[in-house]
């Protein structure tokens, strides 16, 4: 997690999508960079067991993204598990600025920063797409 | 009382929203601070005291978007949506069949309406169970706090008829075990202790009141938490034997106040 962190951190001046591995999917990726185009989108994390690739409009705020990001995934897990909900297909977090889309798509942890009027179903169908 | 008539009101008021929503199959409200205010008889305290505690990270973490309004969480079987009102977050958890348009429409016009009303008729238990630093410079002091030692018997049950109504608080249950642990005392924060000390000018709390969800109450002394890997935690360290007396278990939640002799 820590590690993670740094990695994004050393990367935070860079423009591109940072530190992506060519292990991710093509396509997951691909979908992000178009996702990323769409109105209010400001961002987006996406992470696997062995690589992130980050992608934010402002970068001095990757870690804090990077961590609520995590806490929603984890609060989704325990949610779903406690209330039997069967298979987690996505967690939203509405913040009184920006909004978050969290889900897990085969090993990957997708989160993708909007802000609050930005079309959540719109990326949703996208991601559900792949 | 007034907090009982509070939560009393907003439980009926979760109940009957499930009655006409019959696909809501849980749901509770809490403050900020984690305080439980109302939930219904389907879901364990168990399982609200994990969702608090999963929300809680979400909160802890989201300054970087503005703090919280809510969070919609969609699994392949249901839904969980917390929101905001008032102050207070609303979770429901529904089927995956549920019309949301529908639960909405329900949970975001009537419990804001039984809230302001609530607020109208009995505005204390809104702002917090136990009262803010603030305002306790505003109750009645006899005595200065630094006699507070050396207070007679006498004067602490003069002053006893000025004190308002001491607060209540939630505590998670936590075993306190050992070869020398008196059975007939829990262990609380310190900082707790305090505070009701302060609140209940500056008698020694000796004995807590303990109420379970479902009704049982007993007395017991009480005594600040020595181990400071439980401080802080919103915990109450109780002995085997009041655990069974109150038909209650490790990870439970309690009502807990002082007691003034």
């Amino acid at each position: 997690m820590v590690r993670k962190k740094k990695s994004a951190q050393e990367v935070a001046a860079v423009t591109e999508p940072l530190a992506v591995e060519e292990s991710l999917g093509n396509s997951l990726r691909a979908n992000l960079e178009e996702i990323n185009t769409y109105n209010g989108v400001i961002g987006y994390i996406l992470r696997n067991s062995t690589s992130a690739a980050i992608d934010l409009k402002d970068p001095t705020k990757i870690i804090d993204y990077a961590i609520l990001s995590s806490a929603a995934l984890d609060a989704s897990e325990v949610l779903s598990e406690d209330f039997k909900l069967g298979a987690m297909k996505n967690i939203i977090v509405d913040g009184k600025d920006v909004k978050v889309l969290s889900l897990t798509v085969n090993e990957n942890k997708i989160s993708v920063f909007m802000e609050k009027e930005a079309n959540c179903e719109k990326v949703l169908r996208k991601l559900h797409n792949l | 009382m007034d907090n009982e008539v509070y939560s009393f009101a907003l439980k009926n008021a979760l109940n009957e929203i499930q009655n006409i929503c019959p696909d809501i199959k849980n749901s509770f409200m809490f403050k900020e601070n984690g305080e439980i205010i109302a939930g219904d008889e389907n879901t364990p305290k168990k399982v609200v005291v994990r969702v608090l505690d999963s929300f809680n990270g979400i909160l802890e973490k989201a300054d970087a978007i503005g703090g919280v309004e809510g969070v919609t969480l969609e699994g392949s079987k249901g839904r969980v949506n917390i929101s905001c009102m008032n102050n207070l977050y609303l979770v429901t958890v529904t089927s995956i069949k549920a019309d949301m348009n529908y639960v909405n429409t329900v949970t975001h016009v009537l419990i804001p309406t039984i809230l302001r009303l609530l607020e109208k008729i009995h505005p204390p238990p809104l702002k917090s169970n136990t009262p803010p630093l603030e305002n306790e410079t505003e109750i009645p002091v006899a005595e200065e706090p630094e006699e507070q030692e050396e207070t007679p018997v006498e004067e602490t049950l003069e002053t006893k008829t000025l004190l308002p109504e001491l607060p209540v608080n939630q505590l998670i249950v936590e075993n306190l075990g050992g070869l020398l642990v008196p059975s007939d005392t829990v262990r609380i924060d310190n900082e707790l202790l305090s505070q009701w000390e302060e609140f209940s000018e500056d008698t020694k709390i000796e004995k807590v009141e303990l109420e379970t969800f479902g009704g049982k109450t007993t007395q017991c002394k009480v005594k600040p938490i020595k181990d400071s890997k439980y401080e802080g935690k919103g915990i109450i360290r109780t002995p085997e034997k009041i655990q069974l007396n109150l038909e209650i278990k490790k990870g439970e939640l309690v009502r807990v106040k002082p007691v003034v002799d």
